[in-house]
């Protein structure tokens, strides 16, 4: 049986240094150059965003692979994505999936749906208008329903005899959890990308279903572990539009 | 933009990594004790005076559960025995004697509660145990046909559960005379 590795609390660290030196390089200044100070008007020159918008659509290549190998589970991904303005992009991201555990001494199956909503922060500066490439932060709110089957599980004993037992269905339960990501997208051909997230994620109400940790929650990870490491990749789809409407504004701010 | 022939061959081959990491690793291994232990504590008076017990390293012990299983445990000498309790009732016996070469077994009652408890998927289910009162056969003069070994059993923690670091569960008092 195999399953996503188990990534210890170092690898979450090194995650979340990588994403801190990320926030905080761009700033790093040199010593500001005072003589470019323009102290003869107060009026702010209001930057003008020239890229236009974009919706991207993008579906999970990753674990649709794992799950194929591991074979004990199975789930989708979609990601939908918006770009509002100065990098910033609103993220939502949804699925579906379950998982069955067939062990000597522990069967049951777990399904689950689950939703991410969040953003993402471009860390490149544009090249152009066009320039829709991006290396990427951002935070993720999640939550599940996870519907569990009745469990059998055997105590194994060899002195007193192995005893068997069974748990009863249980009632959908939620789990809630945060994300730290980062990760990059690539424009391959025209409006269609590909890109990879990794993500460090944190379980907030992992002891309210310690009776019976899910082993896999899709979207997730592995139900009993409070913090999981995962990865991503997508292939993605942009719509865009408003581009020549800004363009105009654009020229007519550079006209006055 | 960022230069496509740069990146690609990362992006290619970290996620080539990532997949051939999860395709590699096999189902998490239990390091957690799977059967809650009861730790029993043998001590003993010195002289029949003596008002200080001391532990009883006991030569040979023998522990047997009574169980259709009918296995037998005999420990090494040593005065702290750790022994399981049934998971299918609330009530079981193990029968003991201090050495190999004693002829007659004395006989410990347990009775408790049991709680079922999730230790993790890797390790399933166990039960832990609450124990309510142990009973034993008794040393007595009046009787010297049979000569039991235990005097008395006094419960100091009445929670059994897998935690390794828990001392003892159980003080069993062995006649000065075994």
């Amino acid at each position: 049986m195999m399953s996503i590795p188990r990534i210890s609390y170092k690898y979450i660290s090194i995650l979340i240094i990588s994403l801190s030196a990320m926030v905080y390089a761009p700033a790093v200044h040199a010593q500001p150059n005072t003589t470019s100070v323009d102290t003869t008007s107060d009026v702010k020159v209001k930057k003008i965003d020239t890229s236009g918008r974009q919706l991207c659509v993008g579906i999970d290549l990753f674990h649709p692979v794992i799950n194929h190998f591991v074979g004990s589970r199975s789930g989708q991904e979609v990601a939908v994505d918006y770009y509002t303005k100065n990098e910033f992009y609103l993220v939502m991201e949804g699925g579906a999936g379950s998982s069955h555990v067939d062990y000597s001494n522990l069967q049951y199956t777990t399904t689950n749906s689950f939703f991410r909503f969040g953003f993402n922060k471009s860390l490149l500066t544009r090249s152009g208008p066009k320039d829709w490439d991006i290396m990427f932060f951002g935070l993720r709110g999640a939550g599940s329903i996870i519907n569990r089957s009745a469990a059998s599980y055997t105590i194994i004993d060899s002195v007193w005899g192995n005893y068997p037992g069974t748990l009863a269905q249980g009632k959908p339960f939620a789990a809630i959890w945060a994300e730290l990501v980062a990760g990059m997208r690539v424009e391959l051909a025209k409006r269609f990308f590909v890109g990879w997230t990794v993500r460090g994620k944190f379980m907030m109400n992992g002891k309210s279903f310690s009776n019976l940790s899910p082993l896999y929650i899709e979207g997730y990870g592995e139900g009993d572990k409070n913090a999981v490491f995962d990865f991503n990749v997508y292939a993605t789809y942009s719509f865009r539009w408003q581009r020549k409407v800004i363009g105009k504004v654009a020229d007519k701010a550079n006209t006055k | 933009m960022i230069k496509k022939v740069k990146f690609l061959p990362v992006l290619l081959l970290t996620g080539y990594s990532l997949v051939w990491c999860s395709c590699t690793q096999q189902r998490a291994t239990c390091l957690t004790p799977t059967i809650a232990s009861l730790s029993i504590e043998f001590m003993h008076l010195p002289i029949d005076t003596s008002t200080v017990f001391v532990d009883t390293a006991l030569p040979a012990a023998v522990l047997i559960p009574v169980t259709r299983r009918a296995a037998v445990d005999s420990f090494p000498q040593q005065s702290v025995l750790t022994i399981s309790l049934s998971s299918d009732t609330t009530f079981c016996q193990w029968l003991f004697k201090p050495d190999t070469t004693t002829k007659t077994f004395d006989t410990i009652s347990f009775y408790y509660q049991r709680n079922l408890q999730f230790l993790s998927n890797a390790c399933g289910f166990a039960y832990f145990y609450t124990l309510d009162s142990v009973h034993t056969t008794h040393f007595s003069y009046q009787n010297y046909n049979v000569v039991y070994s235990i005097d008395s059993a006094h419960i100091t923690n009445a929670s059994v559960t897998n935690d390794v670091n828990t001392t003892y569960q159980l003080q069993v008092y062995i006649h000065p005379d075994y």
